[in-house]
């Protein structure tokens, strides 16, 4: 699709520092995160399928370790999003309107000297 | 504690009112009927907390409901897997799709791909993708509306199929992505209604105590008993189990369905926030889930597994009419009712979100796109977009009458999380992530999932030669579920591809679709700021 908007550059907005500060955090974030969560659960999964005495055993009376470690993926999901929903509120979203505001002013690369968004972060 | 086979009035009435109100909705929406961008998007007008409550009416399915409380009741912790998986899905669509797909796309997944890709194939391996799972998806749903509504509200398995079939266009057709996101909405809130209640009065009688319910859960069994609180029981098979819990936690980031609704939100913030909310009504629901399973074995026990069907579908139902004081007398006839009514308007909300994404890639990608290269007006790509709904769910209609309850319901939804992880998650990640993914990757990705998944399921030991066979086609291929071959098959596709090519991914195109998926420059904009703001760049 040629969306392409030829009055803006694309290039130098990527290569930007405020842009490249946006998805090296958000890739700092994301990617353990991602790791932390398929592994937690393909992990629960292979035990699941593959210890099955493991997961029968009884923490107390009824309630066994499958059930347990089950809940453990509910709170992961449920925390793991609302790191994510925090950080993405507090950090990201003011780095990418420092690109987009700079992109619409035309100044892609902005000078050195720059406060920079490090202090709208913290 | 059968189901009674003759027609339940009280069902009957209460489908009748839940009928009516999601109609009077449809009526609303199609009032505010303008054009492409409310018919898929509805505007870009839902916020967070809406959207979220439609992603959980979009996604929980009859499956969802009557399918894991039946599987808990019947195996007991196994189901609980389905749920897990279904649940820790989120994080991927979260982490890795939602506020990208937002920030890049239209109305469809095939949008994010022709931005950066040599549009008509591109969209013509997307909207391939989509129909398949689509297809299997919408199917498989309206099969289990037939058998459902048969054998809870007492009328015939065609008709059922027919009205199911007949209100799902209707809200697609006048009232767009608008009335089908309330149709959502209200079935979120009457199904997190009912399996609340319905938990509460199960807690009730064990003292409010989950663990006396799990006692007395695993109390209540037979030698014949297939029920355990550990696993094993329905998953008997450990790498099926691996490749299984693969397919679902990448194949819900590649549901058309589920995909399509971060278009309808005015920015990435909001598409955030409503994966958040989805994963707190979702997570909640899965817990309450178990409550219904185990609360069903623990009060209805072996006696009650023949009257539950087939994978224990009408346990919860059933597990309703004993809560309510049991068969014949009113309340129980009144709560069973209820939930069928829920049940019913679960399975509504679905494949209307179906219906939709369907004729997304039929009119949006295919006929405006591709066939008129962008040339047709937005009053023609509604219209058309009004009759590949029409045209979709008359055939799906059709297919689920003639192949009827024979239909394998389960297999038909497995295939379609398959080939959404194998097929559309693979070319949409590298699409959006991968600077050097071109065309040729993306078709080859797309064909080898869809390909693989469909082959792998049919040599399958469940469907060839037939269900009763011993093995399967292939005497060292014994997979049930082929996710664990079909997807990183899908991804393969996709490096060769593009490896393979002469050609090279423009490079312009991937930083306006990187700096634009990452930041929401130049984004689709909601109807109330497109107004406001000037375009893009004064």
């Amino acid at each position: 699709m040629s969306q392409a908007d030829p009055r803006v550059d694309w290039e130098a907005i990527e290569r930007s520092p405020e842009f490249q500060e946006l998805i090296t955090k958000r890739k700092h974030f994301v990617l353990p995160a991602t790791v932390f969560f398929l592994a937690w659960y393909i992990g629960f999964i292979l035990l699941a399928g593959y210890a099955p005495d493991f997961m029968s055993e009884s923490v107390y009376q009824g309630l066994n370790v499958g059930y347990c470690l089950a809940l453990t993926q509910f709170v992961m999901v449920f925390v793991l999003g609302v790191m994510y929903l925090r950080r993405a509120d507090k950090v990201y979203d003011p780095l990418a309107e420092t690109v987009v505001l700079r992109a619409l002013s035309g100044r892609a690369e902005p000078p050195a000297d720059d406060a920079g968004p490090e202090e709208v972060v913290r | 504690m059968t189901v009674i086979a003759a027609t339940n009035v009280e069902a009957l009435v209460i489908f009748a009112i839940v009928l009516s109100a999601t109609l009077v909705i449809t009526y609303w929406a199609s009032k505010r009927m303008t054009g492409a961008e409310q018919f898929w998007a509805a505007g870009r007008s839902i916020s967070g907390v809406q959207n979220g409550l439609a992603i959980s009416g979009d996604y929980l399915s009859a499956a969802s409901f009557l399918g894991i409380a039946g599987l808990i009741f019947i195996f007991g912790f196994d189901g609980f897997l389905y749920s897990v998986g279904f649940l820790v899905a989120f994080l991927t669509v979260m982490f890795l799709l939602a506020e990208r797909m937002r920030n890049a796309g239209k109305y469809t997944i095939a949008d994010v791909l022709a931005f950066r890709l040599r549009e008509r194939p591109a969209r013509t391996a997307a909207a391939m993708g989509t129909l398949t799972v689509a297809a299997f998806y919408l199917i498989a749903q309206m099969v289990g509306a037939g058998v459902l509504v048969q054998a809870l509200v007492g009328i015939d398995f065609s008709l059922a199929v027919l009205i199911t079939g007949v209100m799902m266009l209707c809200y697609v057709i006048f009232g767009g992505m608008l009335a089908t996101t309330w149709v959502q909405i209200i079935k979120a809130v009457l199904l997190m209604t009912g399996i609340l209640v319905m938990s509460i009065f199960v807690l009730e009688r064990v003292g409010f105590n989950p663990i006396e319910l799990f006692n007395r859960a695993n109390a209540n069994t037979t030698d014949a008993s297939t029920f355990s609180l550990g696993p094993g029981t329905f998953l008997s098979s450990p790498i099926d189990t691996v490749s299984l819990g693969i397919a679902l936690v990448l194949g819900t980031a590649g549901l058309p369905h589920i995909l399509m609704r971060f278009f309808t939100v005015p920015d990435s913030k909001a598409a955030r926030s409503s994966v958040v909310w989805a994963i707190f009504i979702i997570g909640g629901f899965y817990v309450l889930t178990t409550f219904v399973g185990f609360g069903a074995r623990a009060l209805l026990g072996e006696e009650g597994v023949a009257a539950a069907g087939t994978g224990g579908n009408l346990a919860a139902p059933n597990l309703a009419q004993f809560l309510g004081g049991g068969e014949g007398t009113f309340g129980g006839d009144l709560f069973l009712a209820v939930i069928a009514a829920v049940a019913f308007a679960t399975i509504l909300a679905v494949v209307a979100g179906l219906v939709l994404s369907a004729s997304g890639a039929v009119a949006h990608d295919i006929w405006s796109n591709v066939i008129r290269k962008g040339s047709d007006s937005e009053h023609e790509e509604v219209l058309v977009a009004r009759i590949a709904a029409a045209s979709i769910g008359a055939i799906a209609i059709v297919i689920a009458i003639v192949g009827g309850e024979g239909l394998n319901v389960s297999f038909m939804v497995g295939l379609a999380f398959a080939v959404a992880a194998s097929a559309n998650f693979p070319a949409l990640l590298l699409a959006l992530t991968w600077r050097r993914f071109n065309t040729a990757g993306a078709v080859t990705g797309v064909l080898f999932g869809v390909v693989s998944s469909i082959v792998l399921v049919i040599i399958s030991p469940k469907v060839w030669p037939g269900p009763d066979a011993e093995g399967g086609a292939l005497s060292f291929y014994d997979l049930a579920n082929p996710g664990i071959v079909s997807i990183p098959l899908g991804f393969i596709g996709c490096y060769l591809g593009t490896v393979l090519s002469k050609e090279h991914g423009n490079e312009r195109q991937f930083a306006e679709l990187h700096v634009r998926s990452e930041t929401g420059l130049g984004a689709e904009k909601s109807g109330a700021e497109a107004e406001r703001e000037p375009e893009l760049v004064a």
